[in-house]
């Protein structure tokens, strides 16, 4: 098989999810190949065509999760070469992402992070229920970009402002792009709370996403 | 029916697995599995279901589904897991009538048939976020449309200038002033007795909702209490304590969900099984005397999308063939109040769930997420449709919502803001504003009337 055959199916084991093929493939291959390369041009191909079928409706949650499980298991194998190398993958940015304290719903939170991971972000899920110091001591732990934080309840919505009070309190706001989202969330409460963006969809998440890292890694 | 104390043993000596893996080990290979043993196709070429067998097909999933998958609980990371027969069992002896109210503004809900001359019961109300200086004479005007049968009132979350956090004490003062709104609100209307069946909205912990329902702040056990799970199939023991304390009070619990499509259980097909298998866990772990679904589109963050209407037209049916429960949905709009885009979604929404065999309520404006952000003039609408398109058939209705969807479907991605309560509503005379009632009396009832020969009289 060839260099770009190899690739290809890759790209299309991470697409359909199927961990075995992609797990086969990438065993066969550890050895002779650039892990660089089999992240670069056909794990992360997969997963950003995965990604790009979700933006456009053609596939659902389901399928991206299996992609993104698939992906990972595949980098368990790949990333002992990949240090071996010393080499290092390119990141979009890195997030810390949770949904806040008394709150328990995960969904909405688990869709845009499996849509960014598909978009090559480093993302650090903090689950649910998470109390805003922690959400801020995880950034500085991890070194982020994002704080994203989740709610879906009015009444947990108020938690989201904590998180950023506290960032305040700590000198630390201007550091963090901070992002809110969930069923109440709307632009006006994310601008009443100082956060920088917020939409309705995970598309339109890591569209912002997107913008802010690229807006800050430009004006460093 | 399996006993409600047989259940919580259940959820302390059950399966146990982590929340990942339930999501991915067995929710999704599950619905996977019966998506294509039971054959079930989205048909684009229709939004209300006609096929009465896929219906019937989408019920025998979900029981097939649920008996694999069960409710998740998270305090314990163990799965309440139920035999077919249990299932069966169960639906066989779940409520087919739920009584709310008392004295002359009692009534009953009960399950209906898709195509049923039966007039489907009109539930108004918003349980979404108001403030307080709109919040009791909102519920006055609610409690006033004389055709609805039961109300939602608003949540209340702040306390003058605080406001109100999940499992704060603040919280526990949110929902008892709200109870106390919602009962005045209807005493002030002259409806003392009418059931208010959102409780209690405005408390997302069960200690709150349990405290804020205490009988002296106004709550009466022929009210309604809605006990949610999450996303998909899960609850807690918060959940299941409000459970314990209402069932054990004999009053009324709702089972609610607000499934997504797009999201665990993937497109319309699984969201039509998913909705159905609610209300099996409704009537087994929620112990629920009614039940309302509220699917949303995962993109567009609001129901009157094509493929959710259908999904949950195909699941109104597979519940009223072969539950009959008591059963209404609540659907989101994307356009704001007081636009005409509203409008066009809501009616597709109603004569969705009227023909399929559901009660109504309100459709919400503005994804639900604009505060102050409902107004009764959608309420009135609700029940002027309900009873003017009673006996509507699922034929009849596809005719008129395909002649709808056009008029706001390519909007559905940029719909208007439109106007919170304070803009478009006078509380004082309960009355639209001039500009919104030109827009609704002499534009969208005359269009409506015009272009799809549904007639709205003004009760």
């Amino acid at each position: 098989m060839g260099k770009d055959e190899v690739f290809k199916k890759i790209l299309e084991a991470v697409v359909n999810g199927d961990s075995d093929t992609l797990l086969g493939i990438i065993r066969d291959i550890i050895d002779d190949k650039d892990p660089i390369e089999i992240i670069q041009k056909g794990m992360m191909p997969g997963l950003k065509r995965i990604g790009d079928m979700f933006g456009a409706g053609d596939v659902y949650l389901p399928e991206m999760l299996m992609a993104a499980e698939a992906f990972q298991e595949a980098l368990k194998i790949v990333e002992p070469k990949l240090i071996e190398s010393g080499k290092k993958i390119e990141k979009t940015g890195v997030v810390v992402f949770g949904t806040v304290q008394t709150d328990i719903h995960e969904i909405g939170k688990n869709i845009v992070i499996t849509l960014m991971k598909t978009h090559g972000f480093e993302i650090h899920d903090l689950g649910a229920n998470v109390l805003p110091t922690a959400f801020v001591d995880s950034a500085e732990a991890v070194n982020a970009d994002i704080i994203a934080m989740s709610s879906l309840m009015t009444t947990t919505m108020t938690y989201q402002k904590d998180v950023i009070d506290y960032l305040k309190q700590k000198g630390l706001r201007d550091k963090y792009i901070v992002l809110v989202g969930g069923g109440p969330v709307n632009t006006e409460w994310a601008q009443r709370i100082g956060a920088d963006g917020t939409s309705d969809s995970a598309v339109g998440a890591v569209e912002i996403a997107k913008r802010l890292i690229a807006s800050k890694k430009g004006g460093k | 029916m399996v006993n409600f104390i047989d259940v919580l043993d259940r959820a302390a000596t059950g399966p146990m697995m982590t929340q990942k893996d339930f999501d991915i080990k067995v929710f999704i290979p599950a619905m996977r599995r019966v998506i294509k043993k039971f054959d079930i196709k989205w048909n684009k070429g229709e939004v209300v279901n006609t096929d009465d067998s896929l219906a019937d097909r989408v019920f025998e999933a979900a029981v097939d589904f649920y008996s694999e998958v069960g409710t998740y609980i998270t305090d314990t990371q163990r799965i309440i897991k139920f035999t077919k027969r249990e299932i069966l069992e169960a639906v066989e002896e779940a409520p087919k009538e739920a009584y709310f109210g008392e004295g002359p503004d009692r009534c009953v809900m009960k399950g209906r048939l898709p195509d049923s001359d039966e007039l489907a019961h009109c539930h108004v109300g918003s349980g979404t976020n108001t403030t307080e200086e709109v919040a009791l004479r909102l519920v006055e005007a609610y409690a006033r449309i004389n055709k609805a049968k039961t109300i939602s009132i608003p949540i209340i979350n702040t306390l003058g200038h605080i406001r109100t956090a999940a499992g704060a004490p603040t919280e526990i003062f949110g929902g008892i002033r709200a109870m106390q709104y919602g009962r005045e609100g209807c005493r002030r209307a002259g409806r003392p007795g009418l059931g208010i069946i959102n409780h209690v909205s405005s408390c997302a912990s069960g200690v709150s909702s349990i405290a804020a329902s205490a009988p002296q702040f106004g709550a009466r056990p022929s009210d309604g209490w809605l006990v949610a799970p999450f996303a998909e199939l899960k609850t807690d023991y918060s959940s299941l304590n409000q459970t314990a304390y209402l069932s054990a009070w004999g009053a009324n619990i709702g089972q609610e969900a607000g499934p997504i499509l797009g999201g665990y259980a993937g497109g319309p097909e699984g969201l039509s099984i998913v909705n159905t298998a609610y209300s099996l866990h409704g009537i087994l772990v929620m112990r629920a005397t009614y039940h309302v679904i509220y699917p949303i589109h995962m993109t567009y963050v609001c129901s009157s999308v094509p493929d959710v209407l259908w999904a949950t037209s195909l699941s109104t049916q597979a519940i009223a063939r072969n539950m009959r429960v008591p059963y209404y949905s609540l659907l989101y709009a994307a356009a704001g109040a007081a636009t005409k885009m509203y409008f066009y979604e809501a009616l597709a929404c109603l004569l969705m769930l009227i023909a399929s065999g559901a009660g109504i309520e309100d459709p919400h404006p503005g994804k639900a997420k604009i505060t102050n952000g409902c107004t009764p003039v959608d309420m009135e609408f609700t029940c002027q449709v309900g009873h003017a398109c009673r006996g509507l058939t699922r034929k009849e209705a596809n005719r008129t919502i395909d002649k709808i969807i056009p008029k706001y479907i390519n909007r559905i991605t940029n719909p208007p803001h439109g106007e919170t309560i304070e803009e478009c509503y006078n509380l004082d005379y309960f009355k639209p504003k001039p500009h919104f009632e030109k827009l609704y009396y002499e534009e969208v009832v005359k269009e409506i009337k015009t272009d799809f020969g549904i007639e709205l009289y003004k009760y």
